[in-house]
């Protein structure tokens, strides 16, 4: 995590940039930007789960709470207020950082695993039933439908961006522009002094508190700093969609989905999470008959990969071209 | 509100809480012996509720038959699942994250595998009794009788399992010190295998009981759990007695929240109850610190 990247990773890093930046010179297919936006989403979505879960060792299970409350919070303050969505959804993100805040006081406390994963659990599920019971507010099952679109812009040198439905293309750049911002936070917390203090008290929490890492403190800004990245993703999915039902955006089918993409990819990896994504939604959507065997195969890949591949698809990579031990 | 349709609450919160109780002393007799946190014990109810439904209502035989059969046939499920999975990941490194994934993904699975098999239907099973017992002004049906003595006769069971036979000792023993009881010779891999299926068992035994009130679908499972551990947590996690108390407290506290609010509200009543106790007694209401 701290050596400096190798070419190879700079390569790497440079070389996915430019395919992504270059995708839609290649394909402008309406269908394809679609699913690439969805990917980056839960790329987001997945990376700050890995945030807390692969890098900080806090294992939660209620992470689509977070989703939901940016995705819910960002679209009603920008239907009752006015506001505009570019201002919003980084409220979304704040509310979904404070309710991260709120539950993660308690648990966070206790050094307990099963506590952690059994009160993220309850919370998201009390999120749930509450964006599903205030239908005067949130419309309930029923969906919030006419959620405000993002303004268009002129930008220097492309002239007028707009986002209507039909733009996927300006979808498409604005998420890889969210993705890459992401995941600059993500990179530059992982290598500072408080991503080593982080990784510390992962691997063993009373050796890293003896050496000053204060446990209490770090986790809260690792959670909250988690669930401000998920709120952001939620808010953006909502002025994408335009559309949210409890099932979608709150659903514990969502957390199932992030959570076989971290493990698919690699759990404690910074780029992982984004493979996974990628990974598992292109390949969800090249298996559109299958859908009805979708969650039946998250669920199975989630157990194969825990038994047998614990690092993710890497682990055949080592299994069948070893690599001489990094030191 | 009179005293009457009170105090009928108050026992039909007993009757629910004392399903809880069946519930979370499952998830605990897992977690106290195995630290394992089993995110797939609500299938082992729906699964247990698929069981009773078939054996009831396709092949007829009578609901004291078919209840122990139900019950003993999750029993074997429920080993055989540790066998497959929870065995192999407990003795590696970083066991207390992947066995609660690979329960979840398990979870998740066994759910869809019983939305294909059994399709998305409500299924329910007749009263195995009929009748209202009458109490003065107090009125209960005496299915809801039936499953409070049922729950009381099990955990009168289950104590006298765990205080006096050489399983009970050995699981005592090894949710104490698992390498000390390894030491002595206890044989800890097959005291795992039965902790997981006498869980699964008491998951089927309250699905059975509940069927006639509570029909069967595939995702029957996911409250459950999600009550499961509210009752452990109340009870302190990994505690026996504390899941029996904590589901009998649960079931009045959603008894009287739901007539101060409304039966939507339930759930909401009994999570945010779970993280007030977590915030002031994280070791459980019963348990010390």
């Amino acid at each position: 995590m701290f050596k400096p990247f190798t070419l190879q990773a700079r390569l790497g890093m440079a070389g996915a940039l430019l395919a992504m930046l270059l995708l839609p010179a290649v394909t402008a297919d309406p269908y394809v930007m679609h699913v690439m936006v969805l990917a980056m989403i839960f790329g987001i979505f997945a990376s700050a789960w890995n945030l807390v879960t692969g890098f900080a060792g806090l294992k939660t299970f209620g992470h689509h709470a977070f989703f939901g409350l940016g995705a819910y919070g960002s679209a009603l303050l920008a239907m009752h207020l006015g506001l505009s969505p570019w201002l919003t959804i980084w409220l979304g993100g704040l509310i979904a950082a404070a309710a991260g805040l709120l539950i993660g006081t308690p648990i966070l406390r206790i050094r307990s695993m099963p506590h952690v994963a059994i009160v993220t659990l309850g919370f998201a599920e009390i999120v749930r039933i509450c964006v599903a019971n205030l239908s005067g507010l949130t419309r309930g099952e029923m969906g919030l439908w006419g959620i405000p679109q993002f303004e268009g812009l002129t930008l220097p040198y492309f002239g007028k961006v707009s986002f209507t439905p039909a733009d996927k293309v300006s979808f498409y750049y604005l998420a890889l522009a969210l993705t890459v911002l992401m995941l600059f936070v993500i990179v530059r917390l992982m290598r500072s002094k408080t991503g080593l203090a982080m990784l510390a008290m992962r691997d063993g929490e009373d050796a890293a508190e003896s050496l000053g890492v204060n446990l209490t403190r770090m986790k809260l800004m690792v959670f909250g700093l988690s669930a401000f990245i998920v709120g952001i993703a939620g808010a953006f999915y909502a002025h994408y969609l335009s559309i949210l039902t409890p099932a979608s955006a709150v659903g514990v089918d969502l957390m199932i989905s992030i959570i076989a993409m971290v493990l698919v990819g690699g759990l404690g990896t910074i780029s992982g999470p984004l493979v996974g994504a990628v990974v598992l939604t292109v390949l969800i959507e090249a298996m559109r008959d299958l859908e009805n065997y979708r969650l039946l195969g998250y669920g199975a890949l989630i157990v194969v990969i825990v038994m047998f591949l614990p690092k993710g698809l890497v682990t055949l990579r080592d299994r069948f071209f070893p690599r001489p031990q990094e030191t | 509100m009179n005293l009457a349709i009170f105090l009928e609450q108050i026992l039909n919160g007993l009757i629910s809480g004392s399903m809880y109780a069946l519930i979370g002393s499952g998830i605990a007799l897992v977690y106290g012996t195995m630290r394992v946190l089993n995110l797939a014990h609500g299938e082992f109810y729906m699964l247990g509720g698929y069981f009773t439904f078939y054996l009831i209502v396709q092949f007829g035989l009578p609901f004291w038959a078919a209840i122990p059969l139900a019950v003993a046939l999750a029993f074997l499920l429920g080993v055989l699942i540790q066998k497959l999975t929870i065995e192999y990941l407990i003795v590696r490194d970083n066991w207390v994250f992947t066995t609660i994934a690979a329960t979840l993904g398990l979870s998740i699975v066994l759910q869809n595998a019983a939305l294909l098999i059994f399709g998305e239907r409500f299924n329910s099973v007749p009263y195995y009794v009929s009748g209202v017992m009458v109490l003065g002004d107090i009125r209960l049906p005496w299915q809801r009788v039936l499953i409070f003595v049922v729950a009381l006769v099990t955990i009168a069971f289950m104590t006298w399992l765990l205080k006096y036979t050489r399983i009970g000792w050995s699981i005592r023993a090894t949710s104490q010190d698992r390498d000390a009881a390894e030491v002595v010779g206890i044989p800890v891999r097959r005291v795992y295998m039965i902790c997981f299926g006498l869980a699964a068992a008491l998951g089927a035994l309250a699905a059975a009981m509940l069927a006639p009130i509570n029909a069967i679908n595939p995702w029957a499972g996911i409250p459950i759990l999600l009550k499961g551990f509210v009752v452990v947590i109340l009870g302190g996690l990994g505690s026996f007695p504390g899941a029996i108390a904590g589901g009998l407290l649960l079931g009045v506290v959603e008894a009287v929240g739901v007539q101060l609010t409304s039966s939507e509200w339930r759930d909401v009543i009994s999570f945010t109850l779970m993280i007030a106790v977590i915030w002031w007694r994280p070791w459980g209401l019963f348990g010390k610190k």
